[in-house]
């Protein structure tokens, strides 16, 4: 393990050295709310942020994305990939729960006969700059899931804000290349590593109560029929912005759009909380109701998902609780399920 | 890795109407890429996703036979905005292609054993590739008996005409057509599927089945399917769900942790009896 420190002043030097090699996207302050955006100098970044309000997925899987071009030419139709951009990319300053977040859905984009290229061209150049949390939100939840303020999960590089500087901790061969010859860097010493430990400790304090999740999967494997399932999803309004918010959440729509010239074919964020999600052409709905709909958002991170990839599908983020307009709040909802 | 989603293109060689509401076409697909035409492989009970470019995808069962060679067959039915803008095409008209998905119906298990095909309205698409498998003069032996039960709303209802002639005059198929109400020029059977099921009682004996058709008939299929003695890992059933990508990451058409894509879309009712009834 290798461990740098860099004064806070010094930041956007580092940036703007890494963005003559890399397409760096970082937290901007947007005057509402922080959002992760491609940087053209280092003076745009702030990482002042508590988090971002859109999870770092909306980099690698956008809300809407252009999978597949169909060029209208002389000739007649003419298919065509979309393709990326050569430079790697950097998201630079994400939490912990959004870089393992990325971990995550790597398991459904890449797992399988079929690999979502569209997906995973991005990632695959990608490279993950975290930002320890030193004063996790009271909507925070990691801890639940195995996570921490300051976990490494996902993470090429983590930063540790000391105060006046940030600690560097490199942890893979691609976080060594990113910061490779760049100036102003010096070696950290043992005190500010016990500082950062410190830190981290008293991050992880500041979680009151902690859920149990022990056997979460196996409980609900048995409970597709409970009643469980009639009360919880009635203060629900099916807005979805739970699953949009979701670092987790990659369901997702196809639909074609046209011009004069081209077809494109064009994949948008979708959500197992809209009634027309599931609707078949036949009129026929296996979901017709909030009470299934609920249900499968609920399965799919705690019980589908972990059958298939072994791992539950939230990392504690908190963002549905912050945002959900009838403030539903899924850590109740897996108390109520832990106390069935 | 190439992208998933990149479909291939066909032309529309022949369009054929099925049913007098004139709402159900069967369509003849060609790809476009002559080395693909040739070497495209499926088996019956997979499906594709079309796409009209400019209207979107649908998932669709294939309804030709893997003996067919050089083209494939998609029976169609308008219901939305693909399969309207399909419906408007012309011959020659170009589409795309891509598949085939899914695991189809499982071939080797019924290999040695008679055949109980039970199909109701336009959904009998993939049963019909699996009944022109079997009829082929290279497969017809590996198989016992076929005993196809085929139903409509109305004789005009019945899709494949001029297939169920041909295999009205065949020894080597017993076939049982039944609409719901019949016309003056109908001499067949009057009835539901489950009903002349139950009269034409196939037997069991070294035998496995097949279900397709809405959902109503399925339910009432099985259990008389069940008290023929079909045991539940020998009753087949094809499922339906809405789709996007076919390829198991959109992420609408899971039944419990299975993906009826990738999964699917045959499961035995074995399987189905372990897996949650939202279907």
């Amino acid at each position: 393990m290798k461990y740098k420190i860099i004064d806070k002043d010094k930041l956007p030097g580092l940036l703007d050295a890494i963005i003559e090699r890399y397409r760096v996207i970082a937290p901007v302050d947007t005057g509402k709310h922080f959002r992760l955006t491609e940087i053209s100098s280092g003076e745009e970044a702030d990482l002042g942020l508590q988090n971002t309000k859109l999870a770092s997925k909306e980099i690698l899987f956008p809300q809407t994305e252009v999978i597949l071009r169909v060029r209208k030419g002389e000739e007649g139709l003419k298919a065509e990939e979309v393709s990326v951009e050569d430079r790697d990319w950097v998201l630079f300053g994400i939490r912990p729960c959004d870089a393992k977040g990325l971990t995550l859905i790597d398991e459904p984009f890449t797992s399988g006969e079929y690999e979502d290229t569209p997906y995973t061209d991005k990632r695959g150049k990608t490279s993950i700059v975290g930002l320890a949390c030193i004063h996790p939100r009271a909507t925070c939840f990691c801890t639940s899931l195995g996570g921490s303020p300051f976990g490494r999960e996902g993470m090429d590089l983590q930063l540790v804000d000391l105060g006046e500087e940030y600690l560097m901790e490199i942890l893979t061969e691609k976080g060594e290349r990113l910061v490779e010859g760049v100036q102003g860097l010096r070696d950290a010493s043992d005190d500010d590593i016990a500082k950062a430990e410190r830190l981290s400790e008293e991050a992880e304090g500041a979680f009151k109560d902690k859920l149990s999740v022990e056997g979460l999967s196996e409980k609900l494997e048995g409970m597709f029929e409970d009643p469980i399932w009639d009360e919880i999803h009635l203060k629900c309004v099916g807005c979805g912005v739970c699953c949009f918010l979701c670092p987790t959440c990659t369901c997702f729509d196809i639909l074609d759009e046209e011009t004069a010239t081209e077809v494109k074919r064009v994949r948008l964020w979708d959500t197992c909380q809209f009634t027309h999600f599931t609707l078949q052409g036949s009129g026929f709905n296996p979901r017709p109701s909030g009470k299934e709909r609920m249900r499968q958002r609920i399965m799919h991170k705690f019980s589908y998902f972990p059958k298939e990839f072994g791992k539950l599908a939230c990392v504690g983020c908190g963002r549905c609780v912050h945002e959900c307009p009838v403030n539903l709040d899924i850590r109740e909802i897996i108390k109520e399920i832990m106390s069935v | 890795m190439s992208n998933p989603y990149l479909p291939d293109f066909a032309v529309l060689r022949r369009i054929t109407r099925e049913n007098d509401a004139n709402d159900i076409k069967t369509f003849e697909v060609v790809f476009e890429d002559p080395d693909l035409a040739r070497s495209f492989r499926y088996i019956p009970g997979q499906f594709g996703m079309i796409s009209y470019f400019g209207a979107g995808e649908c998932p669709i069962g294939i309804a030709s036979s893997p003996m067919d060679e050089g083209f494939l067959e998609f029976t169609i039915k308008k219901v939305g905005v693909v399969t309207a803008a399909l419906h408007n095409c012309t011959e020659g008209d170009r589409i795309g292609v891509r598949g085939p998905y899914g695991n189809g119906w499982p071939i080797e298990a019924m290999e040695g054993r008679n055949v109980v095909l039970v199909g109701g309205g336009f959904a009998f698409t993939t049963l019909r590739s699996l009944v022109k498998y079997i009829l082929h003069e290279d497969n017809r032996e590996r198989f016992g008996d076929l005993t196809v039960i085929y139903g409509a709303r109305s004789p005009g209802e019945l899709s494949y005409k001029y297939d169920l002639n041909d295999w009205e005059r065949r020894d080597d198929i017993d076939l049982i057509l039944t609409v719901d109400k019949g016309d003056s020029g109908w001499t067949g059977n009057e009835g539901y599927v489950p009903t002349i099921l139950k009269e034409a009682a196939p037997s069991s004996e070294n035998a496995i089945s097949a279900i397709c058709g809405p959902p109503v008939m399925i339910r009432f299929s099985i259990p008389v399917l069940t008290e023929l003695g079909f045991s539940p890992d020998d009753i087949l059933l094809s499922l339906e769900m809405r789709m996007k990508c076919g390829i198991g990451k959109c992420g609408r058409c899971n039944v419990g942790s299975k993906f009826v894509c990738l999964d699917g879309p045959v499961f035995t009712h074995r399987e189905l009896q372990g897996m949650p009834k939202e279907y």
